[in-house]
């Protein structure tokens, strides 16, 4: 199914998400991130630490669900999100010179995007060594506006 | 050498008591139910031996009960104490050590008011025209009863002394926490598991003062007597119940993150049911010691809740204008979800938890109440909306890209 436009509204128009990963245990764990989003994959990427929480919760348990949006501390009607829900991989873990070619232009590519939409924050911060691309495939999205909710199931 | 004082934290009578076997055997409160149990033997044969009456044999075992049920109160002090990790910030650590060093003096200044106790009132049994000691044992009563008698008094008096004394202790200790925990800065501050010992040991000294009600039936023929065991009483429950009140308004966070908590208005909660994970927007309030969400009886986070209490709680601002300034914390642990059994136990927090939410939010509560909405978005309480508190067992602190771990 395709993903409405207000979705994908929200998608592009947002710097920030919320990954929520759990561990085997169901003890959830929350981090914001810095995310891009890959409209023909349908998927969302992000770049973390290997060393981070979310990852060693992800290595236990893939399913994952992220929020983003926007919020309106006045008008509650105002407020408009989706949160995704998936499953997550990572795309290579260790030093990125080890990478294969096709994950390299990968990556390279999502760099680029990243470096295109938070300019501030890549310019100090270039990804480290340790950093590895996660990458959530989307199989479920809520949509909410104000009182208005919608749910799809892409793919 | 000051280590192994540190280590130790026992008081005189304890020492004397832990070093002769076989109570030095045993562990701490087994060796106080043997001395109990000694005690009671010793005071049945003494009854026998000298046929005393059966009401002078409950007299005593009551007495014996009081003496060894505060040593069961008073002695967790030490134990508790020991295991208390040092405060996040140096002024509450040097008044904590100070207190603990007052506490466990090694000049012994706890015996004192109890010998003061003692003194006083054996001088008032046998100098002063007290016929108490008749009404105990009977006329003329042979030496060796009274100086059992005389024992139980000590144990008694000596135990009403620790009483005085550390609730004492405990109220000072409490305001000076107080006063230095609003000049904390940055993450400065006395971890919960902490300022939770201190309240629960406030609260098993406010047990102490109710069980020296116990010891009316045994004095009851003396009118100044049973004053003095109400004065007592009185004294040691306000002194404790102040101090477990000013302790429980001790912030447990850090300026940092309090004012982050006080001041933001979004939270993102999460959670987990058979490895599917859920995360959405919630509006919180903060009332400086715990934190409360709402959220429909409906909705899907609840659902799983009810499922699975673990939780994740995030709480952020969000300024894009600077990344780097961008501060969040997580907390991971329970939730409590409030249901109508909290209504007539936790009225009073759970009104006060929804005036918080009309003070904060006063926008979002108009536009709900005017529009006509579906049920399970109306702001009834209990009905439609449920009351559900943060437990945090975990805290993560994030300013800019630096991450710190916070102990509860």
């Amino acid at each position: 199914m395709k993903i409405p436009d207000e979705m994908l509204n929200i998608l592009y128009g947002n710097y920030f998400g919320y990954v929520c990963t759990s561990d085997g245990s169901d003890q959830p764990h929350i981090t914001p991130v810095f995310f891009v989003y890959e409209e023909p994959l349908q998927k969302i990427f992000f770049i973390t630490n290997e060393m981070s929480k979310k990852v060693k919760n992800i290595l236990e348990n893939p399913k994952v669900s992220i929020t983003v949006d926007i919020r309106d501390t006045k008008n509650p009607f105002n407020n408009e999100g989706i949160m995704a829900q998936g499953t997550a991989r990572i795309t290579e873990k260790g030093p990125i010179y080890f990478l294969s070619e096709e994950t390299l232009e990968l990556y390279r590519d999502i760099y680029m995007e990243f470096k295109g939409k938070y300019q501030a924050v890549i310019e100090n911060r270039p990804m480290g060594e340790n950093d590895v691309i996660v990458q959530i495939n989307i199989e479920k999205m809520v949509y909410w506006k104000g009182t208005h909710f919608k749910s799809i199931k892409p793919g | 050498m000051q280590k192994d004082e540190k280590k130790e934290m026992k008081w005189i009578y304890e020492i004397i008591v832990g070093s002769i076997p076989p109570f030095s055997l045993l562990p701490y409160r087994y060796s106080i139910l043997l001395q109990l149990l000694l005690l009671l033997v010793i005071g049945l044969i003494l009854g026998y031996f000298f046929s005393l009456e059966s009401v002078s044999l409950l007299y005593g075992s009551l007495g014996i009960l009081v003496a060894v049920s505060w040593s069961l109160l008073i002695l967790q002090l030490g134990p508790t104490l020991r295991k208390f990790r040092a405060p996040l910030s140096k002024d509450e650590n040097e008044l904590l050590e100070r207190y603990r060093g007052i506490l466990f003096h090694r000049n012994h200044y706890e015996a004192l008011p109890g010998l003061a106790i003692f003194i006083t009132f054996m001088a008032y049994l046998f100098n002063f025209g007290s016929d108490l000691i008749e009404y105990w044992l009977g006329k003329d009563p042979d030496i060796i009863l009274l100086l059992f008698v005389s024992l139980l008094i000590w144990d008694i008096c000596y135990r009403m002394g620790l009483g005085i004394w550390t609730s004492i202790l405990a109220l000072w200790r409490s305001i000076k926490l107080k006063k230095l925990a609003e000049k904390r800065s940055e993450l400065e501050h006395t971890p919960y598991t902490e300022l939770n010992y201190l309240r629960k040991l406030d609260i098993n000294n406010v047990f102490f003062g109710m069980i020296s009600l116990l010891l009316i039936p045994i004095i009851q023929h003396d009118g100044l007597l049973v004053t003095v065991i109400l004065v007592f009483f009185v004294f040691i429950i306000l002194t404790s119940m102040a101090s477990a009140y000013i302790v429980s308004k001790v912030p447990w966070l850090p300026p940092d993150i309090y004012n982050l908590v006080m001041e933001s208005s979004f939270a993102y909660m999460g959670n987990a049911f058979n490895g599917e994970t859920h995360v959405t927007p919630v509006v919180y309030i903060f009332d400086g010691q715990r934190i409360f969400f709402n959220t429909s009886k409906e909705s899907k986070k609840l659902k799983m809740l009810r499922k699975n209490r673990k939780v994740a709680f995030l709480i952020d601002t969000r300024d894009m204008s600077n990344i780097f300034q961008n501060k969040a914390v997580l907390f991971t642990g329970e939730a409590k979800i409030y249901g109508l059994w909290d209504v007539p136990l936790r009225f009073i927090q759970m009104l006060g938890a929804r005036s918080l939410f009309l003070k904060k939010y006063p926008e979002y509560t108009k536009k709900y109440a005017a529009s006509e909405l579906p049920k399970a978005w109306q702001l009834t309480p209990i009905i439609a909306r449920i009351l559900v508190e943060i437990k945090p067992v975990r805290i993560i602190y994030w300013r800019g890209a630096k991450q710190i771990s916070v102990p509860v």
